[in-house]
């Protein structure tokens, strides 16, 4: 017994201390310099204080970034969620070609965020601005990029495009759990397509509801790669996600010591809403 | 059959081999002096490389390597926290390079006979983007933010080049009866909004605003509006689809004939021509007055010389600056990227920007507006978010506010 515990120290303290220097010591850093005016290349620098974090609370760019990453995080997460287990049903299914369709809907995951982003660029203001001219829709024939109003949605549909790859798989994972003798005594007691979607599919996939809608919510609230690739943050500021203002102030405006308290916010932000949602999502999955 | 430990030799054996041929690298036992050249512009890499090699060959002692990566300035802060300061740097005269200048990472080079070489002219512009009397950096090359035009659409319609900002709304009033695209924006990429701002601001207001700006004593909503104003005046001439196209869609539109006009810097003529080769083009400062005496050309800095205070090889650096200086290297240098030398004497003979030339040699040259602007306050998309809504009392009030935010932080 005891040397097998020992091999677990072996197996865990390594990773342990891998966490703390790449991990933990580095964000105890980002703390210290936040309290600082430091610009992340002078030789000097002075403790400020909470100074930071009292201009943070007053600068609007900060507050448009909040509330655009917000809102795309949630519009993306239920699209993923919706769209991924809607495929993962059908491919879960007795269809033909099932293989092939699933290596076909995996794909987008393989991808390089920035290499389909660039893509996507491409064909929003290349090609389907021109399909748009040619079928005489004036909704299609500028580029939506480029507008503030609409330049988010673009962003939704790559992210969500990219993102459903992996939920689909995890769905896919979960419906494979559910034995199909289930199935077949619901079958006997008349139940409809929508009843057992609800009273048997849906409950028994739970947990990996739960953990599709904290993926989601997670990977869409660090949006970055697919910003920088689409629209840099524009027009203007409006498609600006947080860790977007954090790269673009920090590391090009100079203002190191600023969005490292920008950062220590938006970690804590992410860890309350992480948790808070695997508490609620747990607890639905033992009501059921 | 594949085995574990197989697999774990073979990446022990490739690991080992890297780690042995990294350690030869470093180890070359040839008595050289090892400089490194780091330099932001992916354009010039290929001009860079045959001056390098020219040198390394006419100085035996001496081994130059350029260093380009991809966001050279992001890389450029981060080797300077990490202490590790390419010998020779050579960006534009930017707020980045004026952060670097008076953190003290580069060497004094007045006393040396680098700045005798170069137009006094471009000396003072370093010092005004600085603030500071030192000279940091030698220019070396110049740029030119104007209009560039297609001749031969201008020859169709037998348009004259404008002088004035009248003849300009004119020109592009014709233009545009005519069912033609008289302006090419890439409005996409928010950098190519702040080109007319560039152009305007300067000339309508001056440079000395931002001096000023810095001690508190004007606003940009005493002085901008007209600046303002015209710039969302000239939006009213472009195609539909201002803000979906971006710098490389509009290289590649004006280099095939869509777009009398294209506002933009003289750098793009490569890119352009990289399209097209064919394309005749002109340039022009943007007239933003109805004193055509009084327009100046914007001319920057492009790239900028600077030796790093911490390397040991000073005296090897500044015969490497020395060199790229020379009267032929210089030419050589402009030729490829149509650009303008900041050498005494060396003069662009591209056709292209033939009718800039008169402007250089009177001296009637302003430098860009965008580089007295602190990085923070990142302008370019306060200009593009301007554009898109049109609201000018909003876009002053924010120009204002973000000036005073970042002030506030430093």
């Amino acid at each position: 017994m005891n040397k097998r515990l020992t091999a677990f120290y072996w197996m865990t303290m390594p990773a342990v201390l891998l966490f703390f220097i790449f991990l933990t010591l580095p964000a105890l850093q980002g703390f210290y310099y936040s309290l600082t005016n430091w610009n992340g290349f002078g030789h000097q620098y002075h403790f400020v204080g909470f100074k930071n974090y009292v201009n943070l609370f007053q600068d609007d760019n900060v507050g448009n970034a909040y509330w655009f990453t917000f809102k795309f995080a949630i519009v993306v997460t239920i699209a993923i969620n919706v769209l991924s287990l809607l495929i993962a049903l059908g491919l879960n299914a007795k269809i033909r070609f099932r293989n092939f369709f699933r290596g076909i809907y995996f794909l987008p995951n393989i991808l390089s965020v920035l290499i389909v982003g660039y893509i996507f660029n491409y064909l929003f203001s290349n090609v389907f601005t021109i399909w748009g001219q040619n079928l005489g829709i004036t909704f299609l024939s500028t580029n939506i990029l480029g507008s503030e109003q609409l330049a988010w949605v673009g962003v939704v549909i790559v992210a969500a495009w990219q993102g459903i790859a992996f939920n689909t798989i995890l769905y896919l994972a979960g419906l494979q759990t559910i034995p199909t003798s289930l199935y077949e005594a619901s079958d006997l007691d008349g139940a409809g397509k929508w009843r057992e979607f609800w009273s048997i599919t849906f409950p028994l996939i739970a947990p990996f509801f739960t953990i599709n809608m904290v993926l989601a919510m997670k990977n869409s609230l660090m949006v970055f790669d697919q910003i920088v690739a689409l629209t840099n943050g524009g027009p203007g500021r409006a498609t600006q996600s947080i860790s977007h203002l954090i790269y673009t102030g920090g590391f090009r405006g100079g203002e190191f010591a600023y969005q490292s308290a920008n950062s220590v916010i938006y970690f804590i932000v992410i860890a309350m809403i992480s948790i808070l949602q695997l508490r609620f999502l747990q607890r639905r999955e033992m009501d059921n | 059959m594949w085995k574990w430990g197989k697999r774990l030799s073979i990446l022990a054996s490739v690991l080992l081999m890297a780690i042995i041929v990294s350690a030869c690298n470093k180890d070359d036992a040839s008595g050289k002096v090892k400089i490194e050249f780091f330099q932001n512009k992916p354009e010039a890499k290929g001009s860079f490389d045959k001056l390098i090699s020219r040198f390394n060959q006419e100085h035996p002692g001496i081994e130059v390597t350029q260093v380009n990566p991809p966001e050279a300035e992001t890389v450029l802060l981060t080797r300077v926290v990490k202490n590790d300061v390419p010998d020779i740097v050579g960006l534009g005269a930017t707020d980045t390079y004026s952060i670097l200048a008076q953190s003290g990472i580069f060497t004094e080079l007045a006393n040396t006979d680098l700045p005798h070489t170069v137009d006094p002219i471009y000396l003072k512009m370093l010092k005004d983007v600085t603030g500071a009397d030192p000279v940091y950096g030698i220019p070396y090359a110049a740029n030119a933010n104007g209009v560039m035009y297609n001749k031969t659409l201008f020859k169709e319609m037998g348009l004259q080049v404008p002088k004035t900002w009248d003849e300009l709304i004119l020109t592009v009033q014709k233009i545009k009866a005519a069912g033609k695209i008289p302006f090419y924006f890439t409005y996409k990429d928010d950098w190519q909004t702040n080109l007319p701002f560039n152009a305007l601001g300067p000339n309508l207001v001056g440079i000395d605003f931002f001096l000023q700006r810095r001690a508190n004593q004007v606003t940009f909503q005493d002085k901008y509006r007209k600046v303002a104003e015209k710039q969302l005046e000239l939006l009213k001439y472009g195609h539909g689809d201002n803000f979906g196209k971006n710098y490389a869609d509009g290289n590649r539109a004006f280099a095939n004939g869509q777009g009398f006009m294209y506002i933009q810097g003289s750098w793009a003529i490569s890119e352009i021509r990289k399209a097209n080769p064919k394309v005749e083009l002109g340039f022009f400062p943007l007239p933003t007055g109805n004193d055509e005496q009084a327009v100046k050309l914007v001319s920057g800095i492009d790239t900028l010389l600077a030796v790093s205070e911490s390397t040991p090889h000073k005296k090897e650096a500044e015969e490497f600056i020395a060199f790229l200086l020379k009267p032929e290297n210089s030419k050589q240098y402009i030729t490829e990227q149509t650009l303008f030398s900041a050498v005494k004497g060396v003069t662009q003979d591209d056709p292209s920007v033939a009718e800039l030339l008169p402007y250089f040699k009177s001296g009637r040259v302003i430098d860009f507006a965008d580089h007295y602007i602190p990085k923070a306050v990142q302008l370019n998309s306060i200009v593009q978010a301007f554009l898109q809504n049109g609201d000018i009392d909003a876009y002053l009030a924010k120009l204002d506010s973000e000036w005073n935010k970042v002030a506030n932080r430093r």
